[in-house]
């Protein structure tokens, strides 16, 4: 893998106008996560986390501000492959198998798939679903189809990772278990994450920094350094420091 | 005595076999109307001394409409893939599409074989029987498609072309499989009543044209029995193929892109306009391009003179006027009728999944039976009064009407079901919160198909039993070779059917956004 790139939001603004209302979803938010970062953003529900992650791909137009993905706009950067990307819905295609939909990326982006059938069967294995390869989306069960979307977000190796509260189907013990190993790929390949999520311990224990945004206007209103040490392992979600740092987010979440 | 026969047969099968078992005894000691309706058995000992007749005819049939249900269905899917990706053709073809959509097949049958030879006017009828149906069922399935998938797909920069192709497209084809479906019987019953109104040697239309005046029921029954056979034969093919192909690859939750829309953009005022005026511009090509003689083809502007300028204009116009108040009425009620018992079945179906297994085989073999092959039969049940037109009309609207509905209803998402049962509400509950809005919008497009379909039957019922109404008039015309009012009635049906659907669509728009439906911009 190239050298991974950072990703740069700058002023981000967004309303949707719907029947009769509307809603400011984003206001003025920017946001930079440096080549190599785990960068956690955290919010209320409804509060545009989705919208921020939907914007810097290039897939949601914008009333004002900019995305640089590695110094390039998202439609660039996406269409060369540097960005992988798992939605909070799995938007699994349910005429293909898992690992045709794993590969789906490899197809639009044109390349071949052949090649990557190996890296496809590990990535299977990775988020626990050996054995599943041939199952068709209707016969798995929502944790399982999200866990295809993660494998499905790794596929292309990408650079650059948004992760759009990924684990959120999952059990709290399996939900551990795929933290430990994304912190594990993130820290082999280095690659840029931004990971949207509603746990504050998951965002803590694996991020660099956390982003607390807040709703209506939808803006980040604090962004918390967490200076633990790494590899940060399971034994870190009853330490007293995480416990603090946990609190405060949860202060500036809850308005104190 | 049921109780015993359902020890013998699946519970699915009983139905059909007590109604068949009335029939034969009906038949046979000819309680029904004077013996117009033989026992079953009469029926096939007939079908079998008449053996011979057969192969030619049925083979003509099955050219025609196999031409027809091919040449129709390509331009359909074609034509379904350019309006998606155009919005501008779309709108410019909007009046040709509904003109396509609406014409009753009955009111151009006269022209056609009038203006084209041999097999073509039949072809061209089943062609034309095909069309829509597989044109929409592609434009739904090709706008209907999950948004969430294509954001996968834009998320690695693919573009229009890249979601076309990996989401849409496979997306659209269980919509595309039920437009084949639906169109299948349509192609048997256009080029049926191509050669019924056409004359020609050979062809299961042109048989019964020559046995209707010889008063026997047994042959009229087995010519309506083979051909509601080939039709519901081809419904069943493609009924099959669909099922096969969908396996487990049903929608996993709603998808939001969701209700059956044409697309709306690009609705300026001129490509308005320019829909209007196209029909009438191709409607003039064609004859221009087939050099077809001023005596037989006459344009909209000498439809225009006949109908206003001449000198015979009055009598003409008050012909018209006098039959339209006789086919209106009845073309009303018959359509609400189809569509209040296509819409009471599905909701049934909902409610009682046993029912509509039981039901369904009957009313799937009675509304493939084609609309001429099936006048004759009711003719000699019902006599020539408005009661057949009635039973025609509801009959024809209510086939479609109920395998739409059905079908929206059966689309609702697995997840937004099980939601209000998993709080306790019952069936009726459950149907009121989840399934009539979302089956909604496949209720109104049920509207507006039937709307049309509902004047067709009118006038078939009008030209071959009650000798009323626009029917009747296009007969009388088609004897009296009066070409003028062939083809002024042929285009007033038209028009006629295209406002009923454009009345059916108006109200829908205006439902749908009250409940939000319809997305903005
Ligand atoms: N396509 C859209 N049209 C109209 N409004 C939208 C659209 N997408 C999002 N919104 C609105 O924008 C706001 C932010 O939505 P977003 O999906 O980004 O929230 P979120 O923070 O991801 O919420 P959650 O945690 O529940 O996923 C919401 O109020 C939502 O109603
Ligand atoms: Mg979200």
């Amino acid at each position: 893998m190239t050298a991974p790139a950072g990703i740069v939001l700058s002023g981000l603004t967004k309303t949707f106008h719907g029947r009769g209302k509307s809603v400011t979803a984003l206001r003025d938010v920017s946001l930079i996560c440096p080549p190599g970062s785990f960068t956690a953003l955290i919010g209320p529900s409804g509060c545009g986390k989705s919208t921020v992650l939907r914007a810097s791909l290039g897939l949601e137009p914008l009333d004002a501000g900019k995305v640089e993905i590695g110094g390039q706009a998202p439609e660039r950067a996406t269409a060369a492959g540097i960005t992988g990307v798992a939605f909070q819905d799995a938007g699994l295609l349910p005429w293909r198998s898992v690992t045709r939909n794993i590969a789906l990326p490899l197809e639009v982006l044109g390349r071949d798939v052949g090649p990557a059938a190996g890296r496809i069967r590990d990535l299977i294995a990775l988020v626990g679903l050996t054995g599943y390869g041939d199952a068709l989306p209707g016969e798995l069960s929502g944790g399982m189809r999200q866990r295809v979307a993660i494998a499905r977000a790794l596929v292309s190796e990408p650079r650059v990772l948004f992760l759009d509260e990924p684990f959120g189907a999952l059990d709290q013990i399996l939900r551990r278990q795929m933290n430990i190993e994304l912190q594990r790929i993130w820290a082999e390949t280095g690659v840029t994450t931004l990971l949207v999520t509603h746990g504050i311990d998951e965002a803590v224990f694996l991020a660099d920094r956390v982003a607390v945004m807040q709703a209506e206007p939808g803006r980040i209103v604090d962004v918390v350094d967490i200076d633990l040490p790494r590899p940060r392992e399971t034994a870190l979600f009853s330490a007293p420091h995480f416990h603090e740092l946990c609190d405060r987010i949860a202060g500036v979440l809850h308005g104190a | 005595m049921a109780l015993d026969l359902s020890r013998w047969l699946p519970p699915v099968l009983l139905p059909p076999v007590l109604l068949l078992a009335a029939w034969e005894v009906l038949g046979r000691f000819d309680l029904v109307a004077s013996g117009a309706l033989p026992a079953l058995s009469e029926i096939l000992i007939r079908l079998w001394v008449d053996r011979a007749d057969y192969p030619a005819h049925v083979t003509a049939t099955l050219l025609a409409s196999g031409a027809g249900f091919v040449i129709g269905n390509l331009l359909a899917v074609l034509a379904g893939l350019v309006f998606v990706m155009s919005p501008v053709a779309e709108r410019l073809s909007r009046g040709v599409n509904i003109a396509i959509f609406a014409l009753p097949p009955i009111a151009i049958a006269p022209i056609l074989t009038l203006t084209l030879e041999g097999m073509t006017p039949r072809i061209v009828l089943a062609a034309l029987g095909v069309y829509f149906v597989t044109m929409q069922a592609t434009v739904t399935g090709l706008t209907q498609y999950d948004t969430r998938a294509a954001d996968v797909v834009r998320a690695y920069g693919g573009g229009r072309g890249a979601v076309l192709r990996l989401v849409r497209l496979r997306g659209a084809v269980p919509a595309i499989l039920s437009g084949f479906r639906v169109a299948a019987p349509n192609a048997v019953l256009g080029a049926i009543l191509a050669e019924f109104g056409g004359g020609g040697r050979f062809g299961l239309g042109a048989y019964l044209l020559g046995s209707l005046g010889r008063g026997e029921p047994d042959r009229l029954w087995g010519i309506g029995l083979v051909a509601t056979i080939i039709a519901g034969l081809s419904y069943a093919v493609f009924a099959l193929i669909s099922r096969r192909m969908l396996g487990a690859s049903i929608s996993l939750s709603l998808n939001p892109a969701a209700a059956p829309q044409v697309p709306m953009g690009a609705a300026s005022p001129l490509l308005g306009l320019g829909a209007i005026l196209m029909p009438f511009a191709v409607w003039w090509a064609l004859l221009w391009a087939m050099q077809v003689p001023d005596m037989l083809g006459k344009t909209p502007w000498a439809v225009v003179d006949y109908l206003f300028l001449a000198d015979t204009a009055p009598a003409a116009r008050a012909k018209l006027l006098a039959a339209l108040a006789e086919t209106l009425p009845i073309t009303l009620a018959g359509m609400a009728a189809g569509l209040a018992f296509a819409f009471a079945l599905a909701v049934a179906g909902r409610l009682t999944p046993a029912f509509t297994r039981a039901f369904l085989p009957i009313a799937l073999v009675t509304q493939t039976m084609p609309l001429v092959a099936l006048t004759p039969l009711l003719v000699l049940l019902l006599g020539r009064g408005t009661a057949v037109t009635l039973w025609i009309t509801i009959s024809v609207t209510f086939f479609p009407a109920y395998v739409m509905i059905a079908q929206g209803i059966a689309q609702v998402p697995r997840a937004a079901l099980e939601l209000p049962r998993a709080y306790g509400a019952t069936g009726w509950r459950e149907l009121r919160l989840v399934t009539l809005p979302a089956s909604l919008p496949w209720l109104f497009a049920a509207v507006k198909l039937t709307a049309p379909r509902a004047l067709l039957g009118v006038m078939i019922a009008e030209w071959l039993a009650t000798g009323r109404g626009l029917g009747n008039l296009l007969n009388q015309s088609r004897g009296y070779l009066d070409f003028g009012m062939i083809w002024t009635v042929a285009a007033v049906s038209v028009i006629l059917s295209v406002a009923l659907y454009l009345v059916a669509q108006g109200i829908e728009r205006t439902v749908l956004r009250r409940m939000g439906m319809i997305r903005q911009n």
